[in-house]
């Protein structure tokens, strides 16, 4: 039987796990550092099979097995997808979900103990142990146990867990330490019962008395040698030094709490047994060596993360990377524990772990995890059959065009056309705090607004940041209707409830987004398509009433993105269909076409509009995109003010401005170069063409001059542009009103 | 295997009294999403005693019925919480990655979502 080391085949013996059988042919499993054999250090890790950072000491040695050693320093390459990428190679890995009455975790003599004294007491018991193929490797609150099978994982879901993993061998940590040829008494013992030669042994310290080599006294001082070990120094109680040749080496150092899972939660239904839970002594802080293998971090890192201040566990963990290798802390948790108490004074707790206690596979990581689901509107089946080109905008997928982009347009300009906004965010307010609560929450005034009537409004944050923007629509007294982006709709609700509850306001709040689809009639001919479909006098110009369109109820908001006269209808979900049929029916001899969102990008730009997300940024106020007329200071109060009259009083960094230029518009991202210098960048751009000529919005440092006057020309995209004044079309608005 | 149906009803947020009087006194299958949000699924339009409850009609959500045997075989492996024991029940969380209800009684279970997830947890389920 054999197996491949870095394309060296050697043989092994039944019962050979792969390090075993490396080792047995004189090598090291990985590059070098001692060796538990118990999988409780990283020292031992390979790419097996085309699994990195596998332990090969856990695994049996099989015929077709395939090693590579990941180099010395580095993580180990990353396998180029080629011929080998078979369907399998994506396939998911299943997940059991189970449930359990009492988990065990470890079935070594205090596993067993805790099982057999559970099972007396009339508990249903499960004992998980990797030995049987069933690894554990993760404990989530609740609590959840996330084992690792070779057909799967199982999430077990169990009313108790006791963990008992036992205790880890300690590692020596000095100079010479990541030589090879150092082993812990236990792993000697597994290559002596393999029959593994080990030449020349040497015997230091601790549990060693059964093992057949040479016994030395002393102190560990260091190990010399090259590439492997050759000698062992020690050192008497007088100060002696005493250098000891050898093949191998083997030192007990003490031991650990092998309690990595149960410190993964607080959950009261997780207890520790055995020597898992007992507290061994520290070892004494190293002078010198590798602290921790799989980092590689040395006593002198760890000095110097000391120094610059790092002067907690947590901290000295985060900086020195020490701790968040393969073994999780399992080597060098107890040397990092004994530095912070040589040098604080104070022995700190173990640092906090979390899932997964050991590498684990992008395909386990992966398991039971779905993709974000995108949702699909009421008219996506109308949307597909209309030749929609569907993309996925604001987790909805959306039409980005319908095929034919310059015509959509038109139509919009011209005639009319429909629009599915249905991803709009629609939300309905009640309640005797109602008012209150918009004044709060907007910085326009609410109270004003006139039943029927609605209003453009923006949302700030705290620090007076736009976060979205919108429409609210007044119906009666307390009652409103609240509109947001399609991307912010989730976020805006959770802000309007919060702040709700935060004042302890009396108001209901229902959002209606998924519930309701909603269809944009817009372009000049609009007005007169309601008409045919049943709207007497559609309403005027941020009116908004509820009516029955094409024998269909619905709630007609009046207003404009596009720079047309536009209508919303808001309907029921199971109406869109029926109802978006109807209007292209009504619509067919005046040219009525859909639009997509690349249309409508387009034609709101030419009105200046701006996109909540696109054209802002995170720290966007309303002066930095001149929209300072969407907020009244006036008012006493409302969220973000305070931020806005402090900041009003500083000069400001950066402004959104208008731009043209001649020709094709350059792609939205484009920076702008003022004198050599890039001072912004294109947020929105479009051909426009009824301009014949590019129009865009982009970020320019505010202040920003060139020979001492205001800059009035840029470089975008290598092509001169002129700094304009947006809208660039239909500058009265007189369409939007008609 | 089931498909999905529109689930067609009443929406009402209101004061707590309410919701529970509603949901006490309904014909149809009452639903409380949160203690101040209730579902009812049928013809019968809740009459709210808060003035200021609303009450909407409601087609956005769709079901799919499931036997016992149906619903462990297709769904409760795209479950990773904790599927309560008590009948009847109404639970809320992720299935299959997708945000749903589950209405759990002694005979069956009705999977929900809203109609703009239902094809794709349709998908997922049929996987």
């Amino acid at each position: 039987m054999t197996l491949s080391v870095d394309g060296q085949h050697i043989d092994f013996q039944t019962g050979d796990s792969a390090a075993i059988a490396v080792l047995r042919h004189g090598q090291h499993p990985g590059s070098g550092g001692a060796l538990c054999l118990a999988g409780d250090c990283g020292n031992c890790v390979a790419e097996v099979d085309g699994t990195a950072f596998v332990r090969t000491c856990q695994v049996a040695a099989t015929d077709t097995m395939t090693i590579r050693r990941h180099p010395a320093v580095g993580g180990p390459p990353i396998a180029a997808l080629g011929s080998n990428v078979t369907r399998d190679t994506f396939e998911p890995i299943g997940v059991a979900h189970e449930v359990a009455d009492l988990v065990v975790v470890g079935a070594g003599d205090s596993g067993t103990a805790a099982a057999v004294a559970a099972s007396d007491g009339g508990r249903l018991v499960t004992v998980l142990d990797a030995v049987d193929g069933n690894e554990v490797v993760g404990i989530y609150g609740g609590p959840t146990v996330v084992v690792r099978t070779v057909s799967g994982l199982r999430h077990i879901r169990a009313s108790d867990v006791v963990v008992a993993t036992g205790a880890a061998e300690l590692h020596p940590v000095c100079e010479g330490s990541m030589l090879r040829g150092i082993y812990t008494p236990n792993a000697a013992r597994k290559l002596r019962d393999a029959g593994v030669d080990l030449g020349n042994l040497v015997l230091l310290g601790g549990t060693e008395a059964d093992l057949p080599g040479r016994h030395v006294e002393g102190q560990l001082v260091s190990f010399v040698g090259d590439g492997s070990v050759m000698a062992v120094i020690t050192e008497d109680t007088a100060g002696n030094q005493d250098a000891h040749p050898c093949d191998s080496v083997v030192v007990g150092v003490g031991f650990s709490p092998r309690d990595l899972l149960s410190r993964m939660t607080n959950d009261e239904h997780v207890t520790v047994v055995g020597p898992a839970a007992q507290r061994f002594n520290l070892p004494d802080c190293p002078s010198a060596g590798v602290v921790c293998p799989c980092s590689k971090t040395t006593i002198e890192d760890l000095d110097a993360v000391w120094d610059r201040g790092f002067t907690e566990l947590e901290l000295v963990k985060r900086a020195s990377l020490a701790g968040t290798g393969t073994c999780q802390g399992g080597v060098c948790g107890p040397y990092l524990r004994a530095f912070v108490s040589a040098r604080s004074g104070s022995t700190p707790d173990p640092f906090t772990a979390r899932p997964a206690s050991r590498q684990i596979t992008l395909r386990e990581a992966g398991a039971s995890a779905y993709a974000e689901p995108f949702r699909r509107t009421a008219l996506h089946a109308e949307n597909l059959a209309a030749g929609g080109q569907l993309d996925r905008f604001g987790n909805w997928w959306r039409p980005w065009n319908y095929g034919d982009h310059l015509g959509e347009y038109h139509a919009v300009r011209n005639a009319v056309s429909l629009g599915d906004v249905s991803t709009l965010g629609k939300m309905i307010v009640d309640g005797p705090d109602s008012i209150e609560l918009l004044e709060r929450l907007y910085p326009t005034t609410v109270a004003d607004i006139r039943p029927g009537r609605s209003r453009y409004v923006l949302l700030l944050n705290e620090r007076g940041h736009i976060i979205d923007d919108g429409m609210i629509c007044r119906e009666s007294e307390t009652r409103f209707v609240l509109s947001f982006t399609s991307g912010g709709a989730a976020n805006a609700e959770s802000f309007v409830r919060d702040w709700a509850e935060t004042w302890a306001l009396d108001v209901r709040v229902l959002d209606r987004t998924m519930s309701l689809a909603a269809i944009n009639v817009t372009g000049p001919r609009s007005g007169e398509l309601l008409e045919r479909v049943g709207v007497v006098n559609p309403p005027k110009f941020l009116q908004h009433r509820h009516d029955v369109v094409a024998n269909i109820p619905c709630h007609i908001m009046r207003l404009s993105f596009t720079g047309e006269a536009s209508f919303e209808l808001h309907h029921a979900v199971d109406r869109s269909a029926e109802l978006w049929r109807e209007l292209m029916a009504a619509g067919a001899d005046m040219g009525i076409k859909p639009h997509g969102l690349q249309t409508l990008f387009g034609l709101r730009l030419e009105k200046g509009h701006i996109i909540i997300g696109m054209d802002t940024e995170l720290d966007t106020t309303p002066r930095r995109v001149d929209m300072d007329w969407a907020v009244k200071m006036s008012k006493p109060d409302f969220i973000g003010r305070q931020a806005l009259e402090r900041t009003a009083k500083l000069a400001d960094q950066r402004r959104l401005h208008a731009f043209t230029m001649e020709g094709e518009a350059p792609t939205e991202g484009t920076p702008i170069i003022v004198d050599g210098q890039i001072h912004g960048h294109v947020t929105s751009s479009f051909t426009s063409p009824t301009l014949g000529h590019a129009v865009m919005l982009g970020w320019l440092k505010k202040g920003a001059l060139l020979d001492g006057e205001p800059i009035t020309h840029v470089l975008i995209g290598g092509r001169a542009a002129v700094v304009a004044q947006a809208p660039f079309f239909d500058r009265e608005g007189t369409r939007a009103r008609v | 295997m089931p498909e999905f149906e529109i689930l067609s009803g009443y929406r009402m947020v209101s004061s707590i009294d309410d919701i529970e009087t509603v949901a006490s006194t309904t014909t149809g299958l009452a639903l409380r999403f949160a203690p101040d949000d209730l579902f009812v699924i049928g013809d019968t339009r809740p009459i709210a005693s808060d003035p200021y409850a609303i009450v909407e009609q409601e087609a956005g959500f769709v079901g799919m019925s499931f036997t016992l045997d149906a619903f462990a075989a297709h769904v409760v492996g795209h479950i990773d919480w904790a599927i309560p024991v008590e009948r009847p029940a109404l639970a809320q969380g992720l299935v299959a990655g997708v945000p749903a209800k589950i209405w759990l009684t002694e005979d069956g279970a009705l999977l929900i979502t809203n109609g703009a997830y239902a094809d794709e947890l349709g998908a997922r389920i049929h996987e």
